[in-house]
């Protein structure tokens, strides 16, 4: 294949794959609490809002991006709060959640529909984006494309090293067992939902900041649910999250480049490759190993008992 | 009766959070509640509007209550509801001349069959492959709707429109008619003859008990012998089939032709009004014409105090999440006292 | 004496009676088929609306983001109740259910754009993008170097793939040998999407973007490339000040103003109305500096040519994608050709599916 072609298309499909990426992570942050937040797609816009206003308001993109964060982890915690305090079945309330965020972040922007705030631009990285190939894919991003290179491993030497990472998966796996050993099971869900809704909402202001500077309804179009079967994809494990991830950005960013290059086939059907492949990959992992990597408490709530 | 409570607490809760919020964008909350519900409910007219628009919300809530029975979560209701308009679609373009005691019973059965295959297919993935049915359905959603597009744009569109995409408008024989002189359509029928017959199903059938003790906890009733994996399997496909006739009577009572304009979100209202309504068939007949009603009224509010459309989809998430958490108040006894 | 109190209270109720009909204000509607705040198709129209809120005696209020169907029928039964005098529907797929409320309501004006339909009390009106699109495609085919024109396209209706061909019969006309490359993104305002699709075009090299999408994602890329970019529906060079070449507008002001004060003085007739260049309801925005000043000139002139009537941009010989002659030599395109035409001229690289 020509690489004339290859590597605008890779570059696109790791700049179209972040803001998946960045979901996924936070979202298998929080099951590997044992809380299941189907949220995704909700918090992901109203971060996107969150960010673009404070972007539009206070001119720093940074601390835009910060808040759009805050604002993640503050609608994860309605959930937090709806599925630990009220009990509430962990499934519909993440669904609840999604109609609400996507409501609410439709609703508050519509004054703000059209306009631009600023944002991030690509900064070449300074010796590595000269490497042929790997170069322009990877290097030739703005900085929050940079972040989200260094979150995988940081996640993944969380979980397999250090005291707090092992507590949270010990409550995602035996809930009861921990809480017997003397682990703080609300404690850590509570951060699992707080610490993964935050990154969603990192991933919801990529949107509004760096992948455009832009905003408009239905901004995040679909991508956080993707990103919930991204983590069954992974396993669970940060790593292949990425592939995941830059997987589908490819391909979102694939369909478009083929109408582009004149193929006759209807734009109709082209569309219909991500969510394709979303079901083919998570039938295809699912098959392929019934239940390994599923924290085993995952969507259930503790019965409070005290 | 604490679920009543729960019911109309939701959505006072939801009413109130919303007034507060148009208050502060300087809209009259007051104004608003009372154009809400004068929208809804204010005439003889808007009444039959948030009934007609009830029948198809009613119709996917009562095939969600019966997924989430079971404790399979289908999302796809409004997939399956894009299916079952293209499967009538598919009768009313190929045999317009066909006299309509032909004609429609044929588009309800094409339509049935759509939207329960749409069903049955993530069933079967779930079932042999342990795919989350969750994301499955909802992946079909969008794949379902892309799918009409397809057709719409291409193959089936209307040689006369100018090349918008939309089908030829059905043939009379086509269209499920109007009752008398109301803007009803007989689609109301259909409504009730479902609802009693789901209603029947679970109250006085053992497969309904089957459901309902299989939803709450599927290893012991594997171990009482139930089946499973049938279960599983009628369930999708009956909860497509529902939300498919809802997209039959719309293609073909309201609209009189298929377009990408015909789904509107009543899928995702269904999970909205199917969990409000506890998973009865009753209770969702009222919710169902309750938040018709809210769309409806929406509109009026839209017109005389210029509130975006989004609102709609604040307040069905705010109602969701009060039934949540009230939920709470009804599932566990709250002592004021410490247990000893 | 008697006869003198009888004309005296005469001319009171006359006087009256025309003050209070002066006194209550006309009411107009508008229906929306999308958010106004989007900077497109219902903006304009909104810009429009807001233009006739502003003359005396009229009020107006609109209902944005409307599916088509049953929800626009209601929405529009609902004005026609509330006694509004004239009501404006802005998308094609409106047509059916505006006729329906038409029947019902004989005693008020109803407009649907973009549509065929018509009845007593029931016009259309649309305007001539295409004119402003073709004059647009001679910008940027005097602007072009790489020959490879990009399009970022909406969805494949009949007015989309009208601008696009009057687009590249514009840029033909600078140079023969242009191509137009086309994206289908299926969404009016998506702004990732939107960039996504400008990107992938500039990736198989086209050097100025152009678009029929309601946000200036597609004029980013293009500036973040550092090549040019042709906007819509208005001005965007606030976006991307190095590389807007200019932008086909609409200006529906005159057009609601003129209809209100027909319907005002009660001359006004079911007509199908499509206005263009001469009556200004379509435009180009001043283009930029980096236009050369003799392209500038041509431009110009041929805007005057087509609102004069002098030249057309539909004429033939026009052939098809496949080669098939559609518009035989010499011949103008009739307006039913126009409204439903679902075919690209050669030069188009795309589907129109």
């Amino acid at each position: 294949m020509n690489l004339e072609i290859l590597i605008p298309l890779l570059a696109a499909a790791v700049q179209s794959g972040t803001p998946i990426l960045y979901a996924t992570l936070g979202e298998i942050f929080t099951e590997k609490s044992g809380i299941l937040n189907l949220g995704v797609e909700g918090i992901m816009m109203f971060g996107a809002l969150a960010a673009f206003v404070s972007a539009k308001f206070f001119g720093n993109p940074i601390l835009a991006f910060l808040i759009g964060g805050g604002a993640g982890a503050f609608l994860a915690g309605t959930h937090g709060l709806v599925c630990m305090n009220f009990q509430g079945n962990q499934v519909v309330s993440g669904l609840a959640l999604t109609i609400l965020g996507v409501g609410l972040a439709n609703y508050l922007g519509t004054p703000f529909i059209g306009q631009a705030a600023p944002g991030f631009s690509p900064m070449p990285f300074p010796v590595l984006s000269k490497i042929p190939i790997l170069g322009p894919v990877f290097f030739n991003h703005d900085p929050l494309v940079y972040t989200t290179y260094l979150i995988p491993p940081a996640m993944w030497a969380f979980f397999r090293y250090t005291r707090w990472g092992l507590g949270m998966r010990a409550v995602g796996e035996y809930p009861q067992a921990a809480s017997a050993g003397g682990l703080r099971v609300t404690g850590y869900r509570w951060a699992g939902v707080l610490v993964g809704g935050c990154l969603v909402g990192f991933g919801g202001a990529y949107l509004s900041l760096a992948y455009t500077h832009l905003w408009t309804n239905g901004l995040s179009a679909g991508r956080g649910w993707i990103a919930i079967a991204l983590v069954i994809f992974s396993f669970w494990h940060p790593g292949r999250a990425v592939i995941g991830a830059y997987l589908f950005g490819g391909v979102m960013a694939l369909q478009l480049r083929l109408q582009a290059s004149g193929t006759h086939i209807p734009s109709s059907l082209l569309l219909m490759l991500p969510y394709a492949l979303t079901v083919f990959v998570l039938v295809l992992s699912s098959w392929k190993r019934q239940g390994t990597g599923v924290p085993s408490a995952l969507g259930v709530n503790i019965e409070p008992s005290e | 009766m604490s679920s009543c409570l729960v019911f109309f607490g939701a959505l006072s809760l939801s009413l109130a959070v919303s007034a507060v919020m148009l208050a502060l964008q300087n809209k009259p909350p007051l104004t608003a509640i009372v154009l809400l519900f004068n929208g809804a409910f204010g005439s003889l007219v808007a009444i039959q509007d948030c009934l007609i628009k009830a029948v198809p919300i009613f119709l996917c809530s009562l095939g969600v209550a019966v997924a989430f029975r079971l404790q399979i979560w289908n999302i796809g209701a409004e997939g399956q509801f894009a299916l079952g308009a293209i499967g009538a679609t598919w009768v009313a373009l190929r045999f317009p001349d066909l006299p309509w005691f032909v004609v429609l019973p044929g588009m309800l059965v094409m339509a049935f069959i759509a939207g329960g295959l749409w069903g049955f297919i993530p069933a079967v993935l779930k079932l042999y492959m342990g795919a989350n049915e969750i994301i499955v359905t909802l992946m079909f959603n969008y794949l379902a709707i892309l799918f009409l597009d397809y057709l719409v744009y291409g193959p089936w569109k209307d040689p006369v429109s100018f090349g918008f995409p939309m089908t030829r408008e059905f043939s009379a024989s086509a269209i499920v008619g109007k009752i008398g002189h109301t803007q009803l359509n007989w689609g109301i029928v259909l409504c009730i003859f479902f609802g009693v017959a789901i209603w029947i199903f679970f109250k006085y059938t053992r497969l309904g008990y089957e459901l309902k003790a299989s939803g709450e906890n599927i290893k012991a009733a594997r171990y009482a012998g139930l089946p499973y994996h049938g279960l599983v399997m009628l369930v999708l496909f009956l909860s497509g089939a529902l939300a498919g006739c809802a997209g039959f009577l719309e293609a073909s009572s309201t609209i009189n032709r298929l377009q990408p304009s015909i789904v509107v979100g009543y899928g995702y209202t269904a999970i909205v009004v199917a969990w409000l309504a506890r998973l009865n068939p009753v209770s969702i007949g009222i919710a169902s014409f309750l938040l018709a009603g809210l769309r409806v009224g929406l509109e009026n509010l839209q017109l005389d105090l210029q509130v975006p459309a989004a609102f709609g989809g604040i307040m069905e998430g705010i109602i969701l999440l009060t039934v949540l958490a009230g939920g709470f108040f009804i599932d566990y006894r709250i002592s004021l006292g410490k247990k000893s | 004496m008697r006869r003198a109190m009888f004309i005296g209270v005469f001319i009171a109720v006359f006087t009256w009676g025309v003050a209070f009909a002066a006194d209550s204000p006309m009411k107009v509607g508008f229906v929306y088929v999308s958010p106004i705040g989007d900077a497109g198709w219902s903006y304009a129209h909104d810009l429009g609306r807001q233009s006739i809120e502003a003359m005396d005696g009229v009020t107006t209020s609109f209902v944005e983001d409307v599916p088509e169907g049953p929800d626009s029928e209601r929405v529009m039964l609902n004005m026609a109740r509330k006694n509004y005098n004239l009501i404006f529907a802005t998308s094609y797929g409106y047509m059916d259910p505006m006729l329906k409320v038409a029947k019902q309501f004989p005693d008020i004006v109803f407009m649907h754009c973009s549509g065929f339909k018509t009845a007593k009390n029931m016009g259309n009106y649309f305007g001539r993008m295409y004119q402003a699109r073709y004059l647009s495609g001679m910008v940027a085919g005097a602007m072009t170097q790489s020959k490879i024109l990009g399009y970022v396209a909406a969805f494949p209706i009949p007015e989309v793939i009208r601008g696009i061909n009057a687009f590249a019969l514009g840029a033909q006309s600078v140079n023969p040998d242009i191509k137009v490359r086309v994206v289908w993104t299926k969404t009016w305002y998506d702004p990732a999407t939107e960039k996504e699709a400008a990107k992938s075009l500039l990736d198989v090299g086209a050097d100025v973007i152009a678009q029929h999408q309601d946000s200036p994602a597609p004029q980013e890329a293009a500036q973040e490339k550092g090549v040019y970019s042709v906007g819509y529906n208005s001005d965007m060079s606030k976006f991307a000040p190095k590389s807007h070449l200019c932008a086909p507008i609409w200006n529906w002001s005159s057009f609601y103003k003129e209809m209100v004060e027909k319907v005002r003085q009660g001359t006004w007739k079911s007509e199908s109305i499509w206005y263009g260049l001469e009556y200004g309801i379509v435009d180009i925005t001043p283009m930029g500096s980096m236009v050369p000043e003799a392209v500038q000139k041509r431009v110009l002139a041929k805007k005057v040519e087509i609102a004069s009537g002098k030249a057309k941009v539909f004429v033939g010989p026009i052939k098809d994608q496949s080669g098939k002659l559609r518009i035989p030599k010499d011949t103008p395109a009739n307006d039913k050709e126009l409204l439903g035409m679902t075919w690209f001229v050669e030069g188009v690289v795309g589907t129109t599916q």
